[in-house]
């Protein structure tokens, strides 16, 4: 009967070992992707350590091989199924030394994982088992063991109870078979009770960490972000990071904050207004970038426009913001309105292939960050984008901050004349970024700002649009600005040099 | 404990899934599929042991009576093409040769076209006139003829252009900077600075000392005298010493021209520096012009001049100069095809026109003596099924080179594309100019290595950089292997009367190749071409 459960146990044991396994290698690919490289070196390494861990066993005595076997039990447990959830914790908040602590801990569950076995048997060759039978038994419920648990995480336990808590599940698993050892064997245990004690101080850490795995997840996240998490995501172009404090809802995408709800509508009523109040007879308008729908609400205002056309790369990020209600709420169903049809598609191969001609475009990019996005804010992009303009239509450009970014904002500026547009900057304050500018660019002469705006609006009137045409002294176009030239990115240096001089 | 088996089995079957296309033969398990084109490999050694070419007693089976016949589809010849076209004059056939392009062919992985050849030109010098209306007439530049043209930015090399891996890292630009001490910075400079100061020095001729084209170069022997001597040889002599810079001028000398600084002509190795004097108003004076598919796109340009209509496709077997006509034979597709011209312009490299050309011996080139010696190269395009990632803070160039590494590096597809995120898949093209050893002895390893030595070779720098990741990201690998792929620049080159005496010809047989630069870049190629097409109108 003792015996019994001991190879029970086995298969409880063997179940755990592989999970440990599979939950640290589907944790690395999803923390940092590259599955096959992660799945390769977490299995090698555990294997590595389960060697050491069986050839360690040889230096437990005989006698203490049960007593061992249980301690093993605990500790597997509790490494073991706080793992995920200290990986999580590790990863959001010290980056750095995330593979570090990940190989660490390979190492350490594989090597105690590795002496499960071992034990086992020495225990029941001990008890006078025939030893042909007891490998054959052994082996059989420890592979039976790998196979219940190899179809069960990826079908049921990683999809429904998340890693964290798979892995402590994993734990409890674990402590319970030490705690039915330890009562099982209780006659033959010198340390019986202190034994039972410890395994129960576990066993509480164990459940009370899968109590809280969830909201520790997402606190982890929020320690990135510092508000609470209402959504996230990673898609195959960027995180996106949807956060909530008081009614204040944020999009963060790649950790840089995107637009607060709070004051969003000073953006993109600046965005919008100053242009289209001038345009009455503009049926027709793109929109690229903008995937938040939040331009798409601020046009949608005029009766006249036909359709918006709205291209975004990401179609995780336009469905989010046609389906989630509270998003929906902030554009008011924008994304979803007969009128606008959303396209995703890169911008640059998207202009490349159509030819459709729009009465006013409405540039909305990420800042040019780097390389790829600078290319969206040069002279042959500008080229092409004027071929899509109206003769008599316009476009407006989201711009960086000439306050903050002067190079950046000045160098757009010049990279649009360079392009053959005439160009009328202008800037407002908006609370969550700062100063923020825009540029109006169009291929005739003789922009004005507007005398009314044709549409309600919270935060515009003309004259607080006339003001924003003014440039204080501090905003000023500094000397010698190149326009961006796709052969020297210009303004991938302007736009890295300015903010290194802004964070401190 | 047999654990390990089953998790290695799990773990192999994992890997095959990852990875379509990945042979199971132990080795070359992290292996993609690996494609060899060994480019008019069959046909030149047909023509060589006059074995196959043309077959005994085929009978010929058409005849096409032109005014001009262009054998050779590369620059040259489609060039040559191009400005008769240009200039109304239709009456012509081209033949292609067992390559459509030549050197300036390409291949394609799904929707990403790639270079297996030649993949840059340079902003053109003010002599250049050929290659200046090309890109006129292909809009590439505004006001082509200016001292500083204003380039079509999506075909100007976009930022980050090149960047070397030097001591286990990055750096911008692949002149080494990056841990190299002062001393040897400082002998850099004087270099660039001597070759600089050389640029608009001219001979007693009034003509640059080093121009492109070549042909219009002084001819001031005291300069001319450099070609007696090589380019290592030079350097010692002038107190080039620094390691950084041997390397990077050997490198340079192995990019254009096939060997190393010690084969390399001291004045092919000066020209190289101080013939360059393009500008661009949009650019930097480096700049170059660049598609995905490398030169191929302006040869596609110069093809559709001369049609489907006027293209033959098929080898030349024999070219007969007769009393009042030329006569060449053209191999294609089992079928020998006869074409009667008034005139000839010889495009094909000179190792074959040596062989299908009946008396060239007469025309002053021996082609025992004068073919010059050709350089073999190596240039494998891998298709990318990821981007590998890059250490963190790095951004791929468009040219990616290894500082001391076996290879020339390795030029990005997709780089000119003008996207927000960079597409799924792209193409790396490795070049390796197979510079050690006697361009024979190469040729005959390249003939007799298997699939994995080659890719071993083809791979080296981008293992270099990207360790095993390379095989994970790599779907499939295309090798083109060109045996002759370039005339190289060795000492006394200029002094060759053979490819002289070809570039002179006047008669019914003309001759456009870049082997009669000697060297082989698109300009020299081009000018060949220009310069036949020129005679045979008049101008
Ligand atoms: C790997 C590589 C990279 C290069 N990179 C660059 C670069 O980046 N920039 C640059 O400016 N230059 C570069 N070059 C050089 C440039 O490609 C060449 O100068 C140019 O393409 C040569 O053109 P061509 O017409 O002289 O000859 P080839 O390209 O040699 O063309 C010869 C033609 O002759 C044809 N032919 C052969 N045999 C016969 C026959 N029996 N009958 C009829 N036709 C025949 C062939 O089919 C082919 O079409 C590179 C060259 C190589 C090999």
């Amino acid at each position: 009967m003792l015996d019994r459960l001991l190879i029970l146990s086995v298969f409880v044991v063997a179940s755990c070992g592989l999970a440990y396994e599979l939950i640290a290698g589907a944790l690395a690919s999803y923390l940092l992707g590259d599955s096959i490289l992660q799945f390769s070196s977490i299995i090698g390494a555990y294997l590595f350590a389960m060697g050491i861990g069986s050839h360690l066993s040889q230096y437990v005595k005989d006698e203490d091989s049960l007593a061992r076997f249980i301690d093993i039990e605990l500790l597997v447990g509790l490494i073991g199924g706080l793992a995920a959830l200290a990986l999580f914790l590790v990863f959001s908040w010290l980056a750095a030394p995330f593979r570090t602590v990940l190989y660490a801990l390979v190492l350490i569950i594989g090597t105690l994982v590795g002496m499960e076995i071992p034990l086992v048997m020495r225990v029941l060759n001990q008890r006078q088992a025939e030893f042909r039978e007891l490998v054959s038994r052994v082996l059989t419920f420890d592979y039976l063991g790998a196979l219940a648990v190899s179809l069960l995480f990826p079908l049921v336990l990683a999809p429904k109870l998340g890693l964290a808590r798979a892995g402590l599940l994993f734990g409890i698993c674990n402590v319970g078979v030490a705690i039915w050892t330890a009562y099982a064997f209780r006659r033959e245990l010198p340390g019986l009770r202190a034994q039972l004690t410890r395994a129960f101080v576990v066993l509480a850490l164990l459940v009370a960490g899968f109590a809280v795995a969830d909201r520790l997840v997402q606190w982890s996240e929020k320690g990135l972000f510092g508000d609470e998490i209402v959504h996230a995501e990673t898609t195959p172009y960027q995180r996106l990071v949807i956060t909530r404090w008081h009614d204040d809802l944020r999009l963060h995408i790649n950790g840089n904050l995107q637009f607060s709800s709070r004051d969003e509508f000073r953006y993109h009523e600046a965005l919008v207004h100053p242009l289209m109040a001038t345009l009455p007879w503009a049926k027709r308008v793109l929109v690229l970038g903008g995937g938040d729908g939040l331009a798409a609400r601020e046009l949608l205002k005029y009766k006249q426009i036909e359709s918006v056309t709205l291209v975004d790369l990401d179609p995780a990020m336009t469905t989010l913001f046609a389906t989630a209600p509270a998003l929906t709420a902030l554009n008011q169903g924008a994304l979803k309105n007969p009128r606008v049809h959303v396209v995703n598609d890169d911008a640059g191969r998207w202009l490349e292939n159509h030819d459709q001609v729009y009465d006013a475009v409405i540039v909305d990019f990420p800042d040019p960050s780097n390389f790829a996005l600078g290319k969206l804010y040069s002279v042959p992009f500008y080229r092409l984008l004027k071929r899509h303009v109206a003769e008599h239509g316009a476009i407006v450009v989201q711009s960086t901050s000439p306050y903050f970014a002067p190079r950046s904002f000045w160098c757009i500026d010049a990279t649009l004349k360079d392009a053959g547009f005439h160009t009328w900057p202008y800037h407002t304050y908006v609370p969550s970024f700062g100063e923020w500018g825009f540029i109006i660019a169009g291929a005739q002469p003789g922009y004005a700002p507007p005398e009314r705006i044709p549409v309600p609006t919270r935060y515009l009137n003309p004259a607080a649009i006339r003001l924003m045409f003014d440039f204080p002294p501090d905003m000023q176009p500094p000397p010698g600005i190149q326009p961006n030239r796709l052969n020297t990115q210009s303004l991938v240096h302007y736009f890295e040099q300015d903010w290194r001089n802004v964070q401190r | 404990m047999k654990r390990r088996v089953f998790l290695q089995a799990g773990l192999a079957a994992g890997l095959a899934a990852g990875l379509p296309g990945c042979r199971f033969d132990g080795r070359s398990l992290f292996r993609p599929d690996i494609r060899i084109a060994r480019p008019g490999m069959d046909t030149g050694h047909a023509l060589r042991d006059r074995r196959a070419l043309p077959p005994p007693g085929q009978p010929v089976s058409g005849e096409i009576r032109t005014e001009v016949a262009i054998l050779g589809s590369g620059i040259a010849g489609l060039t040559a093409g191009w400005r008769l076209a240009r200039e109304g004059f239709g009456d012509f056939v081209l033949v292609t040769g067992p390559e459509p392009f030549g050197n300036a062919a390409a291949s394609r992985f799904g929707d990403v076209p790639c270079p297996t050849g030649a993949h840059y030109l340079p902003l053109p010098t003010a002599a250049s006139i050929h290659v200046r209306t090309l890109l006129s007439e292909m809009k590439l530049a505004d006001d082509a003829f200016a001292a500083a043209p204003d380039y079509d930015e999506s075909a100007l090399v976009h930022a980050p252009e090149s960047r070397l891996w030097i001591n286990g890292r990055w750096q911008e630009g692949v002149q080494p900077h990056h841990g190299i001490p002062p001393s040897e910075i400082a002998e850099q400079q004087r270099f660039y600075a001597y070759t600089e100061s050389l640029k608009h020095h001219l001979g007693r001729d009034g003509r640059r000392l080093f121009e492109i084209p070549l042909a219009l170069s002084s001819r001031d022997a005291e300069w001319r005298a450099l070609d007696a001597e090589n380019f290592a040889h030079w350097l010692a002599r002038n107190g080039y010493t620094a390691p950084s810079l041997l390397w990077y001028l050997d490198y340079c000398c192995r990019d254009d021209f096939g060997t190393g600084l010690a084969h390399t002509s001291a004045w092919a190795g000066l020209h190289y520096f101080a013939s360059r004097t393009g500008r661009a108003r949009n650019g930097d004076d480096a700049a170059v012009l660049t598609w995905a598919d490398g030169l191929n796109t302006p040869a596609r340009h110069l093809l559709a001049a001369v049609t489907p209509q006027r293209t033959l496709a098929g080898s030349v077997v024999r070219v007969r100069e007769r009393r009042d006509h030329v006569e060449a034979l053209v191999w294609q597709n089992g079928r020998l095809i006869r074409i009667r011209a008034r005139c000839a312009v010889i495009a094909m490299p000179l190792f074959v026109a040596g062989r299908v050309v009946e008396g060239l011996a007469g025309d002053g080139f021996d082609p025992s003596i004068h073919t010059p010696e050709h350089a073999p190269w190596l240039v494998a395009n891998f298709a990318m099924d990821h981007f590998p990632s890059e250490k963190t803070g790095e951004t791929l160039a468009w040219d990616n080179v290894v500082y001391q590494g076996k290879g020339l590096g390795y030029v990005v597809a997709t780089h000119q594309l003008i996207r927000a995120a960079r597409p799924e898949r792209t193409v790396f093209t490795a070049y390796h100019a197979l510079a050690d050893g006697e361009p024979r002895d190469v040729r005959r390893w390249l003939a007799g290595a298997s699939a994995d030595e080659l890719y071993d070779l083809a791979a080296s720098d981008l293992a270099e950089v990207y360790g095993w990741k390379l095989a994970r990201n790599a779907g499939a690998v295309e090798i083109t292997l060109r045996g002759h792929a370039m005339p190289s620049p060795r000492p006394g080159f200029l002094g060759n009367a053979g490819t002289q005496a070809l570039a002179a010809a006047d008669g019914r047989l003309l001759f456009a190749h870049s082997d009669l630069s000697g060297y082989s870049v698109f300009e020299e190629a081009a000018w060949w071409g220009w310069r036949a097409a020129g005679r045979l109108l008049g101008t």
